[in-house]
């Protein structure tokens, strides 16, 4: 079974946290798709096959022209931020 | 009056006729959705109708719905999810934007699984979306209240993302027709991404030929999306009526083994499906079995899984609170974003992220990240090489009728029995294929479909095809509570 930490850590990775009780439920779940992902590994003669990241090839790829396009006004932008100040967004101080 | 059975083009001519204006079908629409709040199939319902386009197409003045996960400016776009509970988006996304310069009036944003990553409807941030046909069930997702308001006959219409079968399986259980083109047809700009390389935007309706008449409208090419296919310059609906003399589909026969399953059910959905498949070549089609590696076949869903949530913890790094979304205080900016992020974010979609993050950890990206890639493309080849000689692959969109609500299902727990014919229509969003579910039969009231998945770009043969089938099947713009199912 996999540790309990490791799942930690890779939830940490991510920028979140579980409850403990969460942890022991993804633990017994990492076993059944631990046991799925075996299937992956049943495919003979893969290493040479090139993986696939897309459906299938772009018909064009171009850059386009730097034109102006839309973009959004500064009070969009900030529409859905809670804390602002003078026009920017406002986190924690970095700095004591 | 009683719209809910009439097809687009039926109140398209009823618009015409003047013998009803859209406002009253926009507010029957947003009475309906009203009245069945209780199946928690909107996340938003909109109380005020807006003005038809001038342009005439053949869905101005219809109401219809979206998916709570198209960006629409000025109105509420949560994805269900707790972190985007209040999120107001500021721009429109293409899809929507085509439908509102056509003229279609939007009744509502529908309820999704949390982030659309999830098979189920029960994972959305207002609750679970109940089956119209039988509120003990669920409607499947994650295209989950789209589905259920167009089985329940409030819309004639509405729009769905598909990563994995988030329409087409919906689709089944709701007895309505689920329709996602080939990759690219549909501009995914404004769609929340989940796993961008299997991402399809589609749609709803209860009738092929409305699938039809809606995708012409939103099908093309969009310059702000760089995976949007160049345009096919045809109007799919004009092609629905050819004839399909001729036309070659093929089944897997390892999915259809009615001898491998032990359930009634399924065994009872695989011989519906092998007397419709003789009824189809009594009508023209040519119809074989072929087979496939069952290693393939058993790989599907892992590889999906694999893919999808290695691809959905990526695009989900911007839900952070600060930007938009619901922000946390913490003591610096790393806190504020974890705290964002774990109140923000569901049980089961922390686990799907683990598990994507387990994934892409240096030691298992090549043995399982990069191995299910490689998979992916043996797949595709396989179905492209049965392309070469078969128009299209035919299959029962689900075992059996949805499932019941049950403990398991809703923590969406995964099921080691998981069967390849329950997962078999990601085949179509690995590699790209337009496929679409309609109604195959009822079982004790509730239906199962079937599915036609077939080449890239031959968006309009699929449609074309599918029209043929439901011709022979029957079954039409069926809404949950009709008599005769």
């Amino acid at each position: 079974m996999i540790e309990k930490e490791k799942l930690k850590d890779y939830a940490a990775k991510l920028m979140f946290g579980m409850e403990e009780e969460e942890y022991t439920t993804l633990q017994k779940e990492f076993d059944v798709i631990l046991e799925q992902m075996e299937y992956i590994g049943k495919i003979p003669n893969i290493k040479d096959v090139e993986p696939m990241t897309f459906p299938f090839p772009l018909e064009e790829a171009h850059l386009r022209e730097d034109e102006i396009g839309d973009y959004l006004t500064v009070d969009e932008v900030l529409s859905n931020v809670k804390h602002q100040v003078r026009d920017q967004v406002k986190v924690p101080k970095v700095v004591e | 009056m009683d719209y809910k059975h009439k097809s687009i083009k039926e109140l398209k001519e009823m618009l015409d006729k003047n013998e009803v204006t859209s406002e009253e079908l926009f507010k029957e629409a947003n009475t309906l959705a009203h009245s069945t709040e209780e199946g928690n199939y909107f996340v938003t319902i909109i109380d005020k109708y807006r003005k038809r386009a001038k342009e005439d197409t053949l869905i101005n003045g219809i109401p219809y719905a979206l998916k709570d996960n198209f960006s629409t400016s000025g109105i509420l776009t949560t994805a269900s999810s707790n972190i985007l509970k209040d999120y107001v988006p500021v721009y429109d996304a293409t899809v929507y934007k085509r439908l509102k310069d056509a003229g279609a009036v939007l009744v509502g944003k529908t309820t999704l699984d949390e982030l659309a990553m999830g098979g189920t409807g029960t994972t959305a941030h207002t609750g679970i979306v109940f089956n119209p046909h039988d509120k003990k069930r669920l409607i499947g997702g994650s295209s989950a209240g789209s589905a259920a308001a167009v089985a329940a006959g409030i819309i004639p219409f509405a729009i769905g993302s598909d990563t994995g079968d988030s329409i087409r399986k919906p689709a089944s259980f709701g007895g309505v027709v689920g329709f996602k083109p080939t990759y690219g047809r549909i501009s995914r700009y404004g769609l929340f991404a989940f796993a961008s390389s299997l991402d399809h935007v589609g749609l709803f309706s209860r009738n092929v030929e409305d699938t039809a008449i809606v995708t012409d409208i939103i099908k093309g090419n969009d310059p702000k999306d760089m995976t949007s296919l160049k345009d096919d310059n045809l109007c799919y609906l004009e092609h629905i009526h050819d004839s399909i003399k001729g036309r070659k589909l093929f089944y897997i026969k390892e999915i259809v083994d009615e001898e491998i399953y032990q359930d009634e059910d399924i065994k009872k959905t695989i011989r519906t499906f092998k007397e419709l498949m003789e009824k189809l070549k009594k009508e023209g089609f040519l119809i074989e079995e072929a087979s496939i590696d069952e290693k393939l076949l058993k790989a599907i869903y892992p590889v999906y899984m694999t893919i999808s949530c290695a691809e959905a913890t990526s695009n989900n790094a911007n839900l952070t609170g600060i930007q938009f979304g619901s922000r946390k205080d913490g003591k610096d900016i790393n806190e504020v974003m974890f705290n964002a992020r774990t109140l923000g974010f569901s049980e089961l979609i922390k686990r799907r992220f683990v598990l994507g993050s387990y994934i892409l950890q240096k030691e298992n990206q090549e043995k399982l990240f990069l191995n299910s890639l490689r998979v992916r493309r043996l797949i595709v080849d396989k179905i492209n090489e049965l392309f070469k000689e078969f128009d299209g692959m035919i299959l029962p969109a689900s075992g059996s009728v949805a499932p019941l609500i049950t403990d398991d299902v809703k923590s969406e727990k995964l099921d080691p029995k998981a069967t390849v014919l329950e997962n078999h229509m990601a085949i179509a969003n690995f590699g790209g294929f337009p496929s679409i579910t309609l109604p195959m039969y009822y079982h004790n009231g509730l239906p199962v479909g079937v599915n036609l998945t077939g080449r890239v770009r031959e968006d309009s043969l699929v449609l074309n095809m599918a029209q043929k089938i439901e011709d022979v099947i029957g079954i039409k713009n069926k809404v949950a509570g009709d008599d005769d199912v």
